[in-house]
């Protein structure tokens, strides 16, 4: 009787203690992106939004919203920080909430990329095994623009000097002629 | 300097005459200062260096097909921080040659008893050395043109270049006109006034991998031209706003107040004819 009482207590305690593994809930969010496709040049600037809704019984807590840039085609590399500025939101939505955030974006290498945001679970009673919310990808084409270049140049570099040289030499020269003719 | 004062009109009461010679006076030196500078050759001999050394540093710019959109608003703010640091260093030499190289030529007596009060006569070497500096920033204008135009910071660059420029030219042009009224010698005068801008320019050369401490914030805000640079770099290259740095425009405002104030007060004074020097 002792016995099935002590085992009656410990699997009735092992049951009711909320182990570390065990608190770990799923995010139950969706998260979207909008545009899917942008096309644009290399520095141009852009907006994408990604509307991010609860879809569980309970309020999210606080969550972190990450943006995050790749290359998807070459060996581009890239770094995010270079693209946007501001790349994580916190937040925290109630069920059926719905919050769009927006991201300003700068397209600063040219070829094939995308961007996505992710949702991770923020602050200090996360465990780490927590499922990740992802977006749709957003496709970016940056193509490329070059506005500098040594023949664009040339003509500036030549031209500024030797006019400027013909001046001073041609006002030096009469300076003296007509130091000499007095 | 050769001066010409037009004689005065007949028939006109004493006070009306002085005012009137005074008025003249102040505007024929001036011109003249602008003359001398300009026809003698040595202001275009002056801007052609400049222009040949801008062209050297645009070519070495445009010639790095590595650069990229960012990297490209740097080498507008390079361009552009070269442009004001010759054309600042360009106005202190002018500038420290304004009284002492009169004393040296003979030629101070000759304006000191032009009818023109010796407040004006500074306020003249000054607009005179400032000329340089607008015709260097004229001169920069393609230069940055070309590397800022597929960017589109051309007219932000050039108000900046414009604006930080003129107030640094005119703290440091100050400045070189009253070490050339100390000094009895212009080789003195454009040696200090050259080694004060090298003191100057010297924390803006230390490499940027080097820890930048609150000494280094210190030096660098307490230095009219390196703060005046900060400020361009961190318009053009950081994309702040013009509030946003504001704070590096003190030094060099307060070197403009405080020298321009030294010069108009103690200017009368430092200005004449000094023993031991050709007075002509």
């Amino acid at each position: 009787m002792r016995k099935l009482l002590l085992i009656g207590l410990l699997v009735g305690i092992f049951t009711v203690l909320p182990s570390p593994a065990l608190a770990a809930a799923p995010l139950d969010a969706k998260v979207d992106a909008e545009p899917a496709q942008v096309s644009t040049v290399l520095g141009g600037r852009f907006k994408i939004t990604t509307p991010i809704t609860n879809t569980g019984a309970r309020p999210s807590g606080e969550i972190l919203a990450h943006l995050n840039v790749a290359s998807i085609e070459g060996s581009v590399y890239v770094d995010p920080e270079d693209w946007s500025s501001n790349r994580s939101q916190q937040l925290s939505l109630q069920p059926g909430e719905s919050r769009k955030l927006a991201w300003e974006i700068q397209a600063v290498n040219a070829g094939h990329f995308a961007a996505y945001v992710v949702v991770v679970p923020y602050g200090s009673n996360v465990v780490g095994n927590e499922g990740l919310v992802i977006s749709p990808l957003v496709n970016i084409d940056v193509a490329s623009r070059s506005t500098l270049s040594a023949g664009g140049a040339l003509p500036v570099v030549i031209t500024v000097p030797l006019l400027l040289g013909l001046a001073a030499a041609g006002t030096f020269f009469r300076a003296r002629r007509r130091g000499s003719g007095r | 300097m050769t001066l010409q004062v037009a004689p005065p009109a007949v028939g006109m009461s004493e006070d009306v005459r002085a005012g009137a010679e005074r008025q003249s006076g102040w505007l024929v030196v001036a011109e003249q200062e602008c003359r001398d500078l300009w026809t003698s050759g040595r202001g275009l001999v002056l801007l052609f260096l400049f222009s040949v050394l801008l062209s050297a540093v645009t070519y070495l710019t445009s010639t790095n097909q590595a650069l990229n959109f960012l990297e490209q608003r740097e080498s507008v703010n390079l361009v552009l921080q070269f442009a004001v640091a010759v054309g600042v260093l360009a106005t202190l030499v002018v500038s420290a040659d304004g009284i002492s190289g009169e004393r040296e030529r003979g030629t101070l007596e000759t304006l000191l008893v032009t009818p023109v009060p010796r407040r004006s006569i500074i306020a003249d070497k000054l607009i005179a050395a400032l000329s340089l500096w607008f015709a260097t920033f004229l001169v920069s204008i393609p230069y940055v043109w070309v590397l800022a135009r597929g960017v589109g910071i051309l007219g932000q660059a050039l108000a900046l270049g414009l604006c930080v420029g003129t107030l640094v030219a005119l703290g440091l042009g100050c400045i070189g006109l009253l070490i050339s009224a100390v000094c009895n010698s212009n080789k003195t005068s454009i040696a200090a006034s050259i080694f004060l801008l090298l003191i100057l320019f010297a924390p803006t050369q230390l490499p940027s991998g080097l820890p930048q401490g609150w000494f280094f914030e210190v030096l660098l805000r307490a230095n009219p031209v390196a703060s005046g640079l900060a400020y361009i770099s961190s318009m053009l290259v950081e994309g702040h706003s013009w509030t946003q740095d504001l704070s590096f425009l003190i030094t060099p405002l307060l070197t403009a107040i405080i020298a321009g104030g030294a010069l108009i007060l103690a200017g009368p004074r430092l200005v004449r004819l000094t023993r031991g020097v050709n007075a002509g």
